[in-house]
């Protein structure tokens, strides 16, 4: 075991973890943040995509231990005061989910675009939602919510 | 998940003596994108490893630069860092091109160009254009440092000459300066497919006339090389549409000599004959419309 320190959700936190277990594992498990999913535990479907150090990665492929005094944010961490951020709301707005199961790594995909790239292209944003799998709503009402997010006020 | 003790070396000096005390019992972690996979599954075929050296907080080994005529690339470049580089942009676009073609943002946020070329795949995107640039890779250890031709490096599907207290810290080669280069991969999508089949081309041009050419097909032999048989049928020659698709075939001819006729055959040889004759025209800026 060891001592993992880093900023979760803009929060200091201090967890005991197995040298081998996953990002994923630490953050819903130990942590008990739920809304990063595990789909495929591959890197293939994205469901647990979350930002660490303002990139987007897959938590199931990496090493807890990496996050050592980096800043991760999961979908939690996207509601600020209790006011839902401009892309969950875009994504309410443009019914841009169904079972929701994969709709927490969208969100946290183009997350990371917004705050690279505020004004993205159509196709900047198929890019950056590539890693990310649904199967039950397909991805256009996605894409017009990211566009939609991108006109509104932060 | 298989039991490992984490290590996170903050220098490449400290990196090296971990390798050479645990040596054979030690595995070095760039982006981990293939490594946590087969640690998860647990399948006993990393059981000798006891120790993950994750290479991430090494600066040393992340920088992309282009000094005294020859472009050096980091191990632990990601293949982000690689896809938008404007010294890679401009000295081999089509390496950019195959790391931008690799799995999906979120996997080219963490994986490296040094893990694509260590673990040697033989669908690894980046290894036809390295091996298009002629590239050579570093490889370092407390006893010291040798530097090698990435043919030399790579023998097999998945083989190299690495050594257990090796780390591979760099990868260079000499600017394509004024080449036009073009990246060509068949998936079975856009997004996070390995390669069915790709090739990296460039192509210098003077006068109208081709005087520089490399052709490296991947997925299509053990190791990635160049394949020189195809490559002198253009040299001297004006670029057209007919030559190319004659190129095409040639690296195909290529590929049923090296690795005989297999019952893929049928299908490999018009493919690959395809996108070697669009890479090329994609090179040269002449519309290869569908035939």
């Amino acid at each position: 075991m060891s001592e993992l320190k880093f900023i979760l959700n803009d929060k200091p936190v201090c967890v005991e973890v197995e040298d081998n277990a996953r990002l994923l594992d630490v953050i819903r498990d130990t942590l008990g943040l739920t809304g990063t999913k595990e789909g495929c535990g591959v890197g293939e479907c994205g469901a647990c995509t979350v930002i660490v150090d303002g990139d987007a990665v897959n938590s199931c492929l990496m090493p807890a231990m990496r996050v050592m005094g980096k800043c991760v944010t999961t979908v939690e961490g996207l509601a600020k005061d209790g006011r839902l951020d401009r892309l969950q709301q875009a994504v309410l707005d443009h019914h841009a989910l169904q079972c929701g199961f994969c709709t927490p790594g969208f969100l946290m995909s183009a997350k990371a675009l917004l705050d690279k790239n505020p004004h993205p292209t159509r196709e900047e944003i198929k890019v950056a939602l590539a890693g990310n799998l649904c199967r039950c709503t397909g991805y256009e009402q996605m894409i017009e919510a990211v566009l939609d997010a991108a006109e509104r006020e932060e | 998940m298989q039991r490992f003790t984490y290590l996170s070396p903050k220098t490449l000096t400290e990196a090296l003596e971990r390798m050479q005390t645990y040596a054979g019992r030690i595995r070095p972690l760039a982006g981990g994108t293939d490594l946590m996979v087969e640690l998860r599954r647990d399948d006993g075929t990393l059981s000798g490893m006891d120790y993950a050296l994750d290479l991430t907080d090494i600066p040393e080994l992340t920088g992309i630069s282009n000094q005294s005529g020859r472009v050096t690339v980091g191990a632990m470049a990601t293949h982000d860092a690689v896809a938008h580089s404007s010294v890679i942009r401009s000295a081999a676009d089509m390496l950019s091109e195959a790391s931008l073609s690799v799995g999906a943002q979120q996997i080219r946020n963490v994986a490296t160009i040094g893990g694509n070329v260590c673990n040697a795949a033989v669908a690894a995107d980046t290894l036809s254009p390295l091996a298009a640039l002629d590239a050579d890779v570093t490889l370092q250890s407390v006893s010291g440092t040798r530097e090698l031709p990435l043919a030399d490096f790579i023998t097999g599907a998945g083989k190299t000459v690495i050594r257990p207290d090796e780390l591979l810290t760099q990868i260079a080669f000499v600017p394509l300066t004024g080449w036009h280069t073009a990246f060509v991969k068949l998936g079975r999508r856009k997004a996070l497919a390995i390669s069915r089949m790709n090739v990296a081309a460039a192509l210098k041009l003077e006068g109208g006339r081709i005087a520089g050419v490399r052709i490296s097909p991947g997925c299509v032999f053990a190791s990635p090389r160049r394949v020189s048989a195809a490559e002198e049928l253009l040299l001297g020659s004006k670029p057209s549409k007919e030559l190319f698709e004659r190129c095409g075939k040639a690296v195909s001819e290529e590929m049923v000599k090296i690795t005989g006729v297999r019952w893929s055959t049928e299908y490999k040889y018009p493919a690959l004959s395809a996108i070697v004759s669009r890479a090329l025209c994609i090179a040269a800026g002449i519309p290869e419309e569908a035939t």
